[in-house]
């Protein structure tokens, strides 16, 4: 489904991802760890289209995306959240969900329609997605107001609202206690269930080593090894990457 | 002060008021596109005589054309300028220096006022008076049918308006790409659009804007520009940079006070009150008539 062939981005002399190859397939959940700065952030924003690719090519669905805007790319499909919370602050809970809404269906409606169109269409769509993500109670509070783990619920919930067929999700566990990883991880496994495929950029590698179905470690921008969570826990190069060499 | 003196006062006090819905809608037109570009367009009031000079260009062919036309004219014309400042004046400057789009604008409202004088010869142009044999009289006290019109138009924009930011996708896209510019994109919102419509729809304000004060004056002068550049600007720092609720009220309370010191202290020594009237809010209340507590982000 999404196919990133030698991609690399270069910040001035830093290589901050330096020649990756790494295809997500349909369907499945990918696992992508690695080292604080080996570029797993930057590999998130390089496929959303945040900053421009130094080299490579990025496929997706076979197409190359590598020229689009962010816009357009979440257009045919990709969502993402952010590590850094960014929730429009000023907007309430659901018009955070309508901002979001259906951006896929909208790019195919007329310029007038889609514009000038109200909320009418979409409500019943909103209201799902506030009850799955439990903040169905919330939904005139201002997004600012929330606590921190509904707010990374939002964020998560906004994504979805895009109907993307990929979910770039960026550190979800960040800052969150056992309880709201327990939750994350049945949210996470039901929206593969439900046919998303998802890429996740995790520190918390409990939650990775379980939800994800292969699992890719990044290190100084370099992919250094691929495969099921066992075998990646195993390998040899993993180990020095995130323990140092004896 | 007699009676009558407070007859007088409380008069010209009702038509300031009724004026100032035209500097609440320039004062709504800056707003929004500081709140959405965080940058201020110096050519708004200027584009926005441009375009009562426009609608007046449109209809030269017909003698008397009924109100409506007129002013839609002059939103139409007010749009067309607002795309135009958009492509000339923001989108190839870059985005990064704060001063170079204050000066792109200053340039076009320096060339807007230059076109409207070369065209015109500099001399004044008649603009259609609405409604001005029309007074409602209460007693001592009296309603101008013309102002009366300009402010029921005012308020009929601004509900318009309104109902354009609160309930349409438009509206949700343009407060979403204001707070939070990068997010917003990848929901899916193209900032060129939101950009150029947030443009155009101020632009058909202004337009509006525009023709309410040719129709309230009864003529269109390019001396016109720079005191409604002045008069927006200080509605949108006393209303909150960014709140449109703000930039209405204080359109409303700059237009009654201006009119109540231009009859107390004379029509040469208004705008000083004006001005420190500015001043005050800027030392007191630098966020504006409803500035709020910050949120958590």
């Amino acid at each position: 489904m999404l196919d990133l062939q030698g991609i690399a981005k270069h910040f001035g002399g830093v290589h901050a991802v330096d020649g990756v190859d790494l295809t997500v397939k349909r369907g499945e959940i990918l696992g992508l760890i690695g080292p604080n700065g080996s570029g797993k952030s930057t590999i998130v924003n390089l496929v959303s289209g945040l900053f421009p690719l130094t080299s490579g090519r990025i496929l997706f669905e076979g197409d190359d995306i590598s020229d689009l805007p962010s816009h357009a790319r979440v257009g045919l499909g990709i969502a993402r959240t952010f590590q850094n919370i960014r929730l429009f602050g000023q907007l309430s809970v659901w018009q955070n969900l309508w901002v979001a809404q259906n951006s896929r269906q909208q790019r195919q409606e007329v310029f007038f329609k889609r514009w000038f169109g109200g909320s009418a269409g979409v409500q019943a769509e909103i209201e799902r997605t506030l009850e799955f993500f439990d903040l169905a109670h919330k939904r005139h509070e201002l997004a600012a107001n929330l606590s921190f783990g509904e707010q990374r619920r939002l964020e998560f919930a906004r994504a979805i609202s895009a109907r993307p067929n990929l979910l770039l999700l960026d550190e979800p566990a960040a800052g969150m206690n056992a309880e709201e990883v327990d939750q994350l991880d049945a949210r996470i496994r039901k929206m593969r269930d439900d046919g998303f495929t998802v890429l996740l950029i995790e520190h918390h590698v409990e939650l990775v080593m379980s939800v994800a179905d292969r699992i890719a470690v990044l290190n100084f921008g370099r992919k250094i090894a691929e495969g099921p969570p066992a075998a990646v826990q195993d390998d040899a190069a993993v180990r020095e990457a995130y323990l140092g060499t004896r | 002060m007699d009676l009558l003196d407070l007859i007088d006062a409380a008069q010209s006090v009702a038509d300031g008021l009724l004026f100032g819905s035209t500097y609440a809608l320039l004062g709504i037109g800056f707003t929004l596109i500081f709140g959405v570009m965080h940058k201020i367009n110096l050519s708004y009031a200027a584009a926005s005589i441009g375009a009562a000079y426009g609608s007046l260009l449109l209809l030269s062919g017909f003698t008397a054309a009924p109100a409506v036309i007129v002013f839609m004219a002059a939103a139409l014309c007010g749009g067309v300028i607002g795309a135009l400042v958009y492509f000339i004046g923001f989108k190839f400057i870059p985005v990064a220096n704060p001063l170079a789009t204050l000066m792109s604008t200053v340039g076009l409202l320096l060339l807007i006022d230059e076109i409207i004088v070369h065209t015109t010869e500099g001399v004044p142009l008649a603009y259609p008076a609405l409604y001005s044999d029309v007074v409602v009289r209460l007693g001592q006290f009296m309603l101008r049918g013309d102002l009366m019109f300009v402010f029921v138009l005012g308020c009929a924009c601004m509900v318009l308006f309104l109902l354009l930011l609160y309930r349409t996708r438009l509206g949700i896209a343009t407060r979403a790409v204001s707070q939070q510019p990068i997010a917003s994109q990848l929901c899916g919102i193209s900032i060129l659009q939101v950009n150029v419509l947030t443009f155009v729809v101020t632009g058909m304000l202004g337009g509006i804007a525009g023709a309410m004060s040719g129709a309230a004056i009864g003529m269109l002068s390019p001396l016109l520009a720079q005191p409604l550049t002045v008069k927006g600007l200080i509605v949108t720092v006393i209303g909150g940079l960014g709140s449109i609720p703000g930039a209405i009220i204080a359109g409303l309370i700059v237009g009654a006070l201006e009119s109540l010191f231009q009859f107390l202290r004379g029509v040469t020594e208004r705008d000083l009150y004006i001005m420190m009237l500015l001043f005050a809010f800027l030392v007191f209340r630098p966020g504006g008539i409803f500035a709020k507590a910050p949120g958590r982000d």
